[in-house]
């Protein structure tokens, strides 16, 4: 007997299989001011993908994540305007740098408990930016624009490079949540869930934590990279605090998580979407927009930790894109999320 | 200054304590009098430590009432219960290692009962010169005996009417247990009521007035030491 | 020529006592709490703007203004552990992470929407200009000279309250073991917000020194934050001589690192700070 609460998750699913459909076609149909924000919206999401699955999975605090955002943008353009590939594999190639420099990061801030490892990052990235501004090819510190000649090469027309870029963007925010999905369905991320929910649930499922961790550090890497190559294609230039944007990559992906739900797969999604349905409207609030959302996530991790897709999940009978294995379950409720009042 | 309906010190009626859903203790009644001793013994889980817990004031969620000295302490912070004549000694001891034997005592002094208290740190010194020798020294550098000591010395210190005691004898040597156990008696010779949480039921049941055997959160038979036979505790101990 | 760089070195050393002042409070209430407040620097820097406040409407000197806001910090952090981060203090850091995190921003952007970005600073009339020459072109500002006294002072205030004091010793141990603390009747919430009542006297105190010696805008709160965060992993976690040591040694990483370029300053710290925690990540003076 299909319930109310079923009827309602097979409309989401079904929803949620026609919006990814329709938005790969999305540059036959949309405007080019709608390519570039749909755009926009997707490399987001990639960021957003990735603080979640470190922050809401993996225990790692990260609020140092633009360092890879911008190590991606000035690989990509080291690769294309300054060793002339093309920019197609100049993108991979960034996400490649992207996790070699991860991995010394990684050895340096995995040296900090988790608290202190928030920080550690911030510091790593604000080396990194530095590091950046000393590089006088890439225009030191004031940064540079784009050659004229890689624009070019995307496409003539400037819809046409917005489409290529849009489908860029797409491809790989569709490979974020493919690799996040299986990573969450797989062992590791039953392990990864466990030990989040209950320390000693995942020594019991065997699975090696410290391996589930580097593995979730160094798998978000080229992710971070790659987007940070796509960000600095629309952008069309790199620059320090621009590429390295603490407000941009990180400030903001954090609160839409948390807004959207931290630890599900659907809360990134969902913050994403509500900002970017917002942001008209927040844009025009100036400074304010922060001060909303810093207000609002501070209310949202006090009042319900698992945020906008907690209290929707509430409805249904199981997650949109269910990636827990005990799918029964009222809601992914997280002891380790959720701290024992005093 | 005792319960109306029992004369007891302390009587916990009707109580239930609950971990989330899971209902650790079942609609339990036990008192105490002043100045008596009482044990209460069951195997591993039966809810000996979430009972104390709920006494004393760190239980999440409790249904029913607590009453001590005819007040209804249910829902108080453990600060004003302390304060208000009873303490605990927590199973494991629980000192704080990195603090020294002086200044863990001091703590039970600092939150204890106010008024004229009986015991003080000279006691404390006479009765264990061991520790007198070891009171600039680390508490977490002690033995396990010597920090069962401290532990007992900071619970007396804070100068209560009741007392809790979670499995002292825990990982001791027996004549360690034996020491500590030899002021049991003392203890209630001032006055003092006293609840035993033990596995071990022939060291309990020999200091105590009466007893209680909780089974899976329930009392499954109390009565006097005297008055039981071994297999009938046995039986209900382990519920077979 | 050597004098130059004894000059740089000492000028280091005097910068790590405005960088232990950022440091101790954070100490503190990282070493009992475990957890890092990530708007520490911010609310130095808000304290800074409020000092500013006090001192050009009121027209009074920024010592006094410092010691009329001391209190106030005090029952601000108080309140803030008590009401706010004390609700999600608890096995997961995770939250108390982010309502930092989340604190820090607003406050950032609320100072931007009061008092625009433009940098400002308060002004420490003759004593800031004045100066101690110890000759081969070796100076030092006597402004600067009583900023270090004042951490060491700082530190060792610090040290005496939480060794010898009866609150220093429940502190202590309601950062050895909270449940043990909460079993015996010492309320550890109580003593949590203490605890971070008294991180912000260090924070107010700071406050009055870096208006004066620097220049301070809405978004230097990170900056402020990384300095503190460096100096205490450098000294080793808790321990609160070690922040001290933590902070010269940043301090001296800094100015050493402007003599050869002025663009060098914060990254030699930094790079110092991520030397150390490759190869003694517990810090130069681990407590725990
Ligand atoms: N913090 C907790 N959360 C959930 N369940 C708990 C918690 N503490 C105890 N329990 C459960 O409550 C029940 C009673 O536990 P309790 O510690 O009171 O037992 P006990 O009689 O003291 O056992 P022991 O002799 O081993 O100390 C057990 O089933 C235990 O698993
Ligand atoms: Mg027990």
């Amino acid at each position: 007997m299909p319930t109310a609460p079923n009827l309602l998750l097979s409309g989401l699913r079904l929803l949620f299989a026609a919006v990814v459909i329709a938005m790969a076609a999305g540059p036959y149909f949309l405007d080019p001011t709608e390519v570039v924000i749909v755009t926009e919206f997707l490399s987001m999401l990639v960021l957003a993908i990735m603080w979640n699955l470190l922050a809401g999975y993996a225990d790692i605090v990260t609020v140092g994540q633009h360092a890879f955002v911008g190590v991606g943008a000035y690989a990509f353009f080291g690769f294309s305007a300054l060793a002339g590939l093309d920019p197609y594999s100049s993108i991979p190639l960034a996400g490649l740098v992207a996790l070699i420099i991860a991995v010394p990061a990684m050895i340096l801030v995995f040296r900090l408990r988790t608290a202190y490892l928030a920080i550690g990052t911030w510091v790593v990235a604000e080396v990194l930016m530095l590091v950046a501004g000393k590089l006088q090819a890439w225009g030191g510190g004031s940064g540079t624009s784009l050659p004229i000649s890689i624009v070019l090469s995307l496409g003539r027309a400037r819809n046409d490079r917005l489409a290529v870029i849009y489908w860029l963007a797409f491809a790989l925010a569709a490979a974020a949540m493919f690799v996040t999905y299986f990573l969450l369905r797989s062992r590791i991320g039953v392990g990864l869930t466990a030990m989040r929910d209950n320390e000693e649930g995942a020594a019991a499922i065997g699975v090696n934590i410290t391996r589930a961790r580097i593995l979730c550090f160094l798998g978000t890497a080229p992710f971070l990279g790659m987007a940070g190559a796509i960000i600095t294609m629309q952008k069309l230039r790199i620059a320090p605090p621009a590429s390295f944007s603490i407000t941009d990559f990180t400030v903001f992906i954090i609160f839409n998580v948390v807004i959207g739900g931290i630890g599900s797969f659907e809360g990134p999604i969902i913050g994403t979407i509500v900002y970017f349905l917002l942001r008209e409207y927040l844009s025009e609030l100036g400074t304010w927009n922060l001060i909303l959302l810093g207000t609002f996530s501070i209310v949202v991790i006090l009042i319900e930790r698992r945020g906008l897709w907690g209290l929707f999940r509430r409805l249904l009978a199981d997650d949109i894109v269910p990636v827990a294995h005990k799918p029964t379950q009222p809601a992914v409720v997280s002891r380790r999320l959720s701290a024992t009042e005093s | 200054m005792v319960d109306a309906d029992t004369g007891a010190q302390l009587a916990v009626k009707d109580v239930s304590v609950f971990y989330g859903n899971f209902c650790a203790i079942n609609h339990i009644d036990i008192s105490v009098g002043a100045g008596e001793i009482v044990s209460i013994i069951g195997a591993n889980g039966a809810g000996k430590s979430t009972l104390l817990k709920a006494i004393i004031g760190q239980a999440d969620r409790v249904e029913g009432t607590i009453s001590f000295a005819g007040d209804d302490i249910v829902g108080r912070s453990t600060k004003e219960i302390v304060a208000s004549g009873i303490m605990l000694v927590p199973e494991g001891r629980r000192l704080f290692p990195s603090l020294t034997v002086e200044e863990n005592l001091r703590l039970g002094w600092d939150v204890g009962r106010k008024g004229k208290g009986d015991i003080g740190f000279a006691d404390i010194w006479k009765q264990f010169p061991v520790l007198d020798e070891r009171r600039k020294q680390k508490a977490g550098l002690l033995s396990g005996g010597q920090q069962q000591m401290v532990a007992l010395g900071r619970a007396l210190l804070a100068n209560p009417q009741l007392l809790l005691c979670d499995e002292i004898s825990l990982g001791l040597a027996p004549l360690v247990v034996n020491e500590l156990y030899a002021l049991i008696p003392r203890i209630k010779a001032r006055g003092i009521g006293i609840l035993i949480v033990e596995q071990d039921i022939e060291r309990s049941l020999a200091v105590a007035d009466r007893f209680y055997c909780l089974l899976e959160g329930k009392v499954s038979l109390s009565g006097r030491p005297s008055e039981v036979s071994r297999d009938d505790v046995i039986k209900n101990y382990f519920g077979i | 020529m050597a004098g130059v760089w004894i000059n740089q070195i000492l000028q280091g050393i005097l910068l790590g006592g405005l960088y232990t002042l950022f440091a101790t409070g954070l100490s503190l209430s990282a070493g009992v709490m475990r957890f890092v407040n990530i708007a520490h620097g911010d609310f130095i820097v808000l304290t800074s703007f409020i000092l500013l406040v006090l001192v050009t409407s009121l027209g009074i000197n920024p010592a006094i203004a410092t010691i009329i806001v001391l209190p106030i910090a005090f029952v601000f952090g108080f309140g803030l552990q008590r009401f706010l981060l004390q609700r999600v203090v608890g096995e997961n850091v995770l939250l108390v992470i982010l309502v930092t995190f989340g604190l820090s921003i607003i406050i950032e952007n609320g100072l931007l929407e009061g008092f625009g970005a433009d940098p400002q600073k308060i002004s420490g009339g003759s004593l800031e200009t004045a100066t101690i020459a110890l000759g081969d072109g070796i100076n030092m500002g006597v402004f600067q000279v009583i900023t270090f006294v004042a951490a060491v002072a700082m530190v060792a205030v610090l040290d005496l309250i939480l060794y010898r004091s009866g609150i220093g010793a429940k502190i202590r141990a309601v950062s050895d073991d909270v449940v043990a603390a909460d079993l015996i009747g010492l309320s550890s919430a109580r003593i949590y917000a203490i605890a971070m009542g008294i991180s912000f006297v260090t924070i107010g105190i700071a406050a009055g020194f870096m208006s004066i010696w620097t220049d301070f805008d809405p978004a230097s709160g990170g900056t402020r934050l990384l300095i503190a965060f460096e100096a205490i992993v450098l000294g080793g976690l808790g321990s609160l001589w070690g922040s001290l040591v933590g902070g010269i040694v940043l301090g001296i990483a800094q100015s050493v690192g402007a003599q050869f370029d002025i663009a060098w300053q914060m990254l030699a710290g930094h790079i110092v700070f991520l030397i150390v925690l490759a190869v003694r990540p517990q810090g130069l003076f681990p407590k725990y």
